[in-house]
């Protein structure tokens, strides 16, 4: 039976091809969007290079304090992480690291922009960067404040060039000198949690500020890592009770608020308790989508109708010789699904090429994306629906059709 | 005639509706991309207000451990002696970290009498407007003469002062920043500066000047130099604040660098739009005319009847066209109705203005684009011999 359906269905889109060519170009170009769309998101906040433990993670990025007029919100301090966080239970690890700043350096009257971070040396058994030379430096080396660097791939190429091994070679940035002992491979800036182009010890930092800053906030992130996926839960809850015991040190503020939470709540996080990150960027992105999709399927639901409509006299035969209007629909709708499959088709290979190109372009660096297995999933997942949405109406209004009325039209 | 062709299109009403809702969709995406299109090109044909060509900014930390301000002054009095005297160095400037195109932003409301406006709220030294090249439309900047004045100096940009005073002039009258508390004198009004790039709009702006204190909270210093000043001399200049300020972290930016990341967020955004918009618009109008075209088709009998009975085929084709013009304009009457909710309750507080040209501009558009795709079936249409269409029924 469903031979038959694709034998006719093929007869069809062979029969008007600028029809064809309409539906499948509809189809495919919002596929193409879509996919685009997906594979963005899915490598911004699903790509879990270099944090692969991310199941067993929870991220503090933000601690906020609200008084009446005053709000106040950043990331939290040195001394926060260590002497709140870092005293919870539950967390084995926690690797704490600056926000990423910028500095220059020169090299043969070049400018080169560097940005860098400072961790602790918990940071690097947290976090599995792909060492492509050399190893992170470890506790002893961080406590006896030696300059030392980690350095991304594509730092060592512009600064050193085409070196083989740079491994014990000294780097300049923020006019001191760093003996580089690791080379890692390139982590986009959309991480922007552990994005970086040289990775420093917390207590060469300058300005000193993981010693003397007493508040809350101040500029570093924290990455608390529980012993199984288990006792993600009992962590997040002990964060949640250690920060309601939290004694409120500045008068202006009565309120303060802080989440120890997954990557992606976390990365989204704005900071406002009453309107969590995650359902702004949720429903931005469905509206954005939303009507994407309407007006195409719109469209298609316009063009069906047409072609059906062309196709009233084999209805009409059909319904005469006692075809039932349950299989005519379910015919309809057969058909439809291989049109919306076939735009799918060419949807995956536009979006192939697009992204492509939007590699090369190099919008972002390091940020290479990618059609994966859930991107194409979702893709299957978009045209189904498409084949359902829009072949759904003009299905029902052909099974209404009246078998004499639709004889005589021919 | 407009009678007869409302009847037309009532008798196939559902087919039509269909149609309608696809026109009508059509017109509120092309209204938005209008609505943002007007908005930044808006932005855009306002100067940006300060030279940042050969301007670079310079981002370091305060460490300089002293609780004299005295001394701190002395401090940062010979680091700015210091730069002046290179020679490729025009002018330097103190200033708090929301330099134009940056992300730190400092707002608060400014108030007169029963206003309160949010504004940016910036502090500045007596050389800033120097340093950028700021244009003054009134009064003067600050200068050494305004720390002992009695009341503290500001000065306001043009878009703030139209804001609070209207067509009154602004120069010695009070206002403030906090609450009932009218402190502060104007003593200026600026051109004001596109501080979030070229697309984005000029904001309100209060600049308060730098005081006796102010080192211990500032982080950022302008510096313009002269054309030749290149990656060496940058260089020399990297070394001269690191060797001084030894414990802060330097970085050096350069103000069109800048200006250009800070676009980035604006014209990304703007190019991903336009091209979803295309390919809407492109799928949009070949649905259009597929549908079209088949209607026409189907109506091959009524319109053979008319050319037999002496209608043109020039009448044949406008009435075809005509039908698909009353559509759109259906249409565009309910995406009107929905259009207008936005300036009336002020959604997203951009002036009326930019939403009326969008709307104008969308309606435009989409009579076009109907027009376009109906012109070739009525010319399919005015082609039919009514011998042979007659002959088919």
């Amino acid at each position: 039976m469903l031979k038959n359906y694709l034998k006719i269905a093929i007869a069809v889109l062979k029969r008007r091809k600028f029809f064809t060519f309409i539906s499948l170009f509809g189809i495919s170009f919002t596929l193409t969007i879509l996919l685009v769309l997906t594979a963005f998101i899915d490598k911004v906040v699903g790509d879990n290079y270099p944090d692969k433990k991310r199941d067993r993670s929870l991220y503090v990025s933000r601690i906020s304090m609200i008084g009446k007029g005053y709000t106040s919100s950043g990331p939290p301090s040195f001394y926060f992480l260590t002497h709140y966080a870092g005293t919870l239970k539950t967390p084995v690890k926690i690797a704490i690291s600056s926000g990423f700043n910028g500095t220059n350096t020169y090299v043969n009257n070049k400018k080169i922009a560097v940005n860098y971070k400072y961790t602790n040396a918990e940071y690097w058994e947290v976090l599995e960067y792909n060492f492509l030379e050399g190893k992170a430096f470890n506790k002893q080396q961080v406590d006896n404040a030696e300059k030392v660097a980690v350095i991304s791939k594509d730092m060592k190429n512009q600064y050193f060039g085409e070196a083989t091994s740079v491994i014990g070679q000294y780097i300049e940035a923020d006019n001191v000198k760093y003996r580089v002992i690791g080379v890692i491979e390139n982590v986009p800036i959309t991480s922007y949690m552990t994005y970086s182009d040289i990775y420093l010890p917390y207590t060469v930092a300058k300005d000193g500020g993981y010693k003397t800053n007493k508040d809350y906030q101040g500029g570093y992130f924290g990455i608390l890592l529980a012993n199984s996926k288990d006792d993600v839960d009992k962590m997040h809850d002990e964060y949640d009770q250690m920060i309601k015991r939290l004694p409120i040190t500045d008068k202006n503020y009565d309120h303060i608020y802080s989440h120890a939470d997954t990557y992606v709540k976390s990365y989204v996080d704005s900071g406002d308790e009453k309107h969590s990150g995650t359902f702004i960027a949720v429903t931005a992105i469905s509206i954005f989508a939303f009507i994407l999709m309407i007006l195409p399927t719109l469209n298609l639901v316009n063009i069906n109708i047409t072609r059906i409509m062309e196709r009233s006299s084999e209805i009409g035969v059909r319904k005469a010789f006692g075809a039932s209007s349950r299989t005519l629909v379910y015919q309809f709708i057969v058909e439809n699904i291989i049109l919306t499959l076939l735009g799918g088709l060419i949807g995956v290979i536009l979006s192939f090429i697009a992204l492509q190109v939007i590699n090369g372009a190099n919008l972002i660096a390091n940020l290479e994306l990618t059609i994966n297995f859930t991107v194409l999933l979702i893709g299957l997942l978009v045209c189904l629906i498409f084949g359902l949405l829009s072949g759904v109406y003009p299905a029902w209004r052909m099974s209404k059709l009246n078998v004499v009325t639709a004889l005589k039209a021919q | 005639m407009f009678k007869h062709l409302f009847k037309l299109i009532w008798n196939k009403k559902k087919q039509n509706f269909l149609l309608m809702s696809e026109m009508l969709v059509s017109f509120l995406v092309i209204f938005a991309v209008f609505t943002l299109m007007v908005y930044y090109y808006n932005n855009y044909k306002r100067p940006v207000g300060l030279d940042y060509q050969n301007l670079w900014v310079v981002d370091y930390n305060n460490t300089y451990a002293t609780k004299s301000t005295d001394s701190l002054n002395t401090y940062y009095e010979n680091l700015r002696q210091t730069i002046k005297s290179m020679p490729q160095v025009k002018e330097v400037t103190f200033c708090s970290d929301n330099v134009p195109f940056s992300q730190n932003q400092w707002t608060g409301d400014t108030h007169y009498k029963n206003l309160a406006l949010n504004s940016d709220n910036y502090v500045a030294d007596d050389n800033y407007s120097k340093a950028l090249n700021i244009k003054l439309v009134e009064g003067r900047w600050f200068s050494k003469a305004d720390a002992v004045a009695k009341t503290q100096p500001v000065i306001i940009n043009d878009e703030l002062k139209a804001n609070l005073f209207g067509n009154e002039d602004a120069i010695g009258k009070l206002v403030g920043t906090e609450d009932k508390k009218f402190n502060l004198r104007v003593i200026g009004v600026i051109r004001g500066l596109k501080a979030k790039g070229d697309y984005a709009p000029v904001r309100n702006a209060i600049y308060k000047r730098t005081d006796t204190g102010s080192y211990h909270s500032l982080g950022k210093m302008m510096i313009s130099v002269t054309p030749d000043a290149d990656a060496a001399f940058e260089g020399k200049l990297y070394k001269t604040l690191a060797n001084y300020m030894k414990n802060s972290n330097i970085e050096i930016e350069h103000m069109s660098n800048k200006l250009k990341s800070t676009n980035l967020f604006y014209v990304v955004p703007m190019i991903v739009t336009l091209i979803v918009a295309c390919f809407l618009v492109i799928n949009v109008a070949l649905g259009l005319f597929g549908v079209l075209w088949y209607n026409i088709n189907k109506r091959r009998g009524e319109i053979g009847l008319r050319r037999a009975i002496g209608a043109s085929g020039q009448s044949v084709s406008s009435q075809l066209v005509f039908e698909s013009l009353i559509l759109a304009t259906l249409s565009l009457i309910i995406g009107t109705f929905f259009a207008v909710q936005f300036p009336l309750l002020n959604v997203f507080s951009l002036e009326a203005r930019i939403y009326l040209v969008a709307m104008v501009l969308a309606i435009i558009f989409i009579y076009l684009l109907v027009f376009v795709c109906s012109l070739y079936p009525g010319k399919q249409a005015a082609a039919i011999f009514p011998a042979v269409a007659l002959h088919e029924e």
